[in-house]
């Protein structure tokens, strides 16, 4: 009910692209069989995923270029012609909504000399002008303008095939928008699964639904953008250790939760498309913000959701959409992990809050969000630390060569009867080994975009 | 604008609630008599009216940004006087026409530029 489903469009194929004598060599984009470097059976991962430069364009081609990807929130495009920008992959993209009220997504580099169409982060406009020298498009990608056109000889300019490129599906899920460059890709509901079940959890408790506040923050990270996604998949593991300071600091006591919080048990759910979702489940699992907690009813949250949701996935967790979509629940944060080359990403991240929520509690989610997880939030620099230390030390030949290590809860995946599709313990990598058995299988399979070479 | 003209001189366009503050219309060349279209602005509760058509490119000032007596062309950027159509900014490089505005009341009226009237 709540993914809507739009109609694949043939303006993902358009315009086709006029190619003249343009053939790239065969063997132009060599393609390295990665089974060797994903070894999920065993729990074992090839350290070169995170810093080969031959595998991170693999990636471009193979994992960013067929996959749904994460764009925005339908609340950032409120009237035709509001516009923001983000990347696919490295892809910049114009999302924009067109007269019709219908979002559009659009590769935001000009045909004619490649530059980006639009260098601001977000507005609204009439058209979008390149700023080089002058081509203009409509709301709809359409090439609406060229100075000096009488220069193009006639017989062969035929401005309709100069459009801006257009994604290939784009869909909404839960006030969520996402699209994909892959004409063939399965529906959005079909990637996301049983997955949905847990997002519901955070994105489905107001029947008015979520919005956005306070803009995208957004910063750069040395490291992989792989190594965040799969620790907002599977690792619920490191709280305890990497964020002491920080849950010391906002327990009552001082000394950090009581034990039973710190040794809760909760469950993990993946799946074979490399989404994967952590949470403690607790009777008495509760928002960490007082204004929200006092704001929620847990009982009629029950009732909307299920006893399992309220005491699992609604609250504390992790969670990551394949391939770099992550979120929070219980503080109410979104976030895209943009690749930026092999040792770089950047994170780009907003607060999502239901639509009911008086100000006050707005304000509060909000402000606990940022003094969390924003930029300086006191546990995402926990994160953000170990991340970039690992990429920093990655090159080392030594280093580089040695096998990592995902195998808790080896072989431990089952249908608990409770929780949608296959769970293991709180404390597992199951989630983070599909993620990486879902990567290689992507990168060993040719693209949608490879079929003629 | 000017005060006490005479009432049935030029064209009645609009009223002054048909365009909000800082938004234009455009009125088709055969309403007025004129060789081109003709963009009606409110720039802070005053009127102006200029060709439609950016002197650059073909491009509907009337779907411009309006600020300071200055209307910007939608597609490239071109800066147009709304007082007397002169060019302020480049890439645009030629004038473009003005036309008398009257208000009377709540209509607004416009005047066509006797150089511009449609051949």
């Amino acid at each position: 009910m709540t993914i809507t489903q739009l109609p694949s469009t043939n303006e993902g194929g358009r315009p086709l692209l006029p190619t003249g004598d343009l053939c790239r060599p065969g063997g132009f984009a060599q393609s390295m069989d990665v089974s060797g470097l994903v070894d999920s059976g065993n729990g074992l991962v090839d350290r070169s995923v995170f810093t080969d430069r031959r595998l991170y364009d693999q990636e471009q081609a193979r994992v960013f270029a067929t996959s749904w990807l994460f764009l925005g929130h339908v609340e950032q495009l409120q009237k035709a012609g509001d516009f923001f920008t983000t990347f696919m992959g490295e892809d910049p993209v114009i999302v924009t909504k067109d007269k019709g009220g219908r979002i559009r997504a659009f590769l935001n580099s000009c045909r004619h000399r490649g530059a980006r169409v639009l260098r601001a982060d977000y507005g609204t406009t009439r058209a979008f002008t390149c700023t080089y020298h002058g081509w203009s498009y409509d709301l709809e990608g359409k090439l609406i303008s060229v100075p000096n056109e009488d220069g193009y000889p006639a017989e062969t300019w035929n401005r309709a095939e100069w459009g801006l490129l257009e994604v290939a599906q784009l869909d909404i899920a839960l006030g969520l928008i996402f699209a994909t460059w892959n004409p063939n890709a399965p529906a959005l509901a079909d990637q996301l699964g049983d997955m949905k079940w847990y997002m519901e959890a955070f994105l489905d408790r107001d029947s008015e639904g979520t919005t956005v506040v306070g803009g995208i923050t957004k910063w750069v990270l040395k490291g992989n953008w792989k190594l965040a996604a799969e620790q907002f998949g599977t690792d619920w593991y490191h709280v305890n250790m990497s964020h002491a300071s920080a849950l010391m600091v906002l327990s009552p006591t001082g000394k950090g939760p009581k034990a039973d919080i710190v040794n809760t048990p909760g469950r993990q759910f993946s799946d074979e498309r490399g989404n994967g979702t952590g949470f403690p489940t607790h009777p008495k699992s509760r928002f960490d913000a007082l204004p929200v907690h006092e704001y929620y009813d847990y009982a009629a949250l029950a009732e909307r959701l299920g006893k399992a949701r309220v005491e699992g996935p609604l609250t504390t967790g992790h969670a990551t959409v394949f391939p770099n979509f992550s979120y929070l629940p219980v503080n109410g944060s979104i976030r895209v992990w943009h690749p930026k080359g092999p040792d770089e990403m950047e994170v780009w991240a907003w607060t999502v809050l239901d639509k009911s929520m008086p100000e006050e509690v707005r304000t509060a989610q909000r402000l606990y969000n940022l003094r969390t997880f924003g930029p300086s939030g006191i546990f995402e620099q926990d994160d953000g630390e170990n991340w970039s230390e690992i990429q920093a030390i990655s090159h080392g030949w030594r280093t580089n060569t040695v096998p990592l290590n995902y195998q808790m809860g080896l072989r431990s995946e089952r249908d608990d009867g409770v929780y949608p599709g296959s769970t293991s313990e709180l404390y597992s990598d199951a989630a983070g080994r599909r993620f990486y058995a879902r990567w290689a299988e992507l990168m060993n399979t040719p693209a949608w975009h490879e079929g003629a070479e | 604008m000017s005060e006490g003209a005479v009432v049935d001189e030029g064209v009645m366009v609009a009223q002054i609630d048909d365009i909000p503050d800082g938004e234009a219309i455009k009125i088709d060349a055969a309403v007025l008599g004129t060789a081109d279209d003709v963009a009606v602005f409110n720039d802070g509760g005053e009127f102006f009216a200029l060709d439609d058509t950016c002197s650059h490119e073909k491009a509907s000032l009337s779907e411009g940004y309006i600020e300071d007596g200055v209307i910007e062309c939608p597609l490239h950027a071109g800066k147009f006087c709304l007082r007397n159509g002169e060019v302020l900014s480049m890439p645009a490089s030629v004038d473009v026409a003005c036309h008398r505005v009257i208000v009377t009341g709540s209509a607004i009226r416009v005047v066509p530029n006797p150089e511009r009237l449609a051949s």
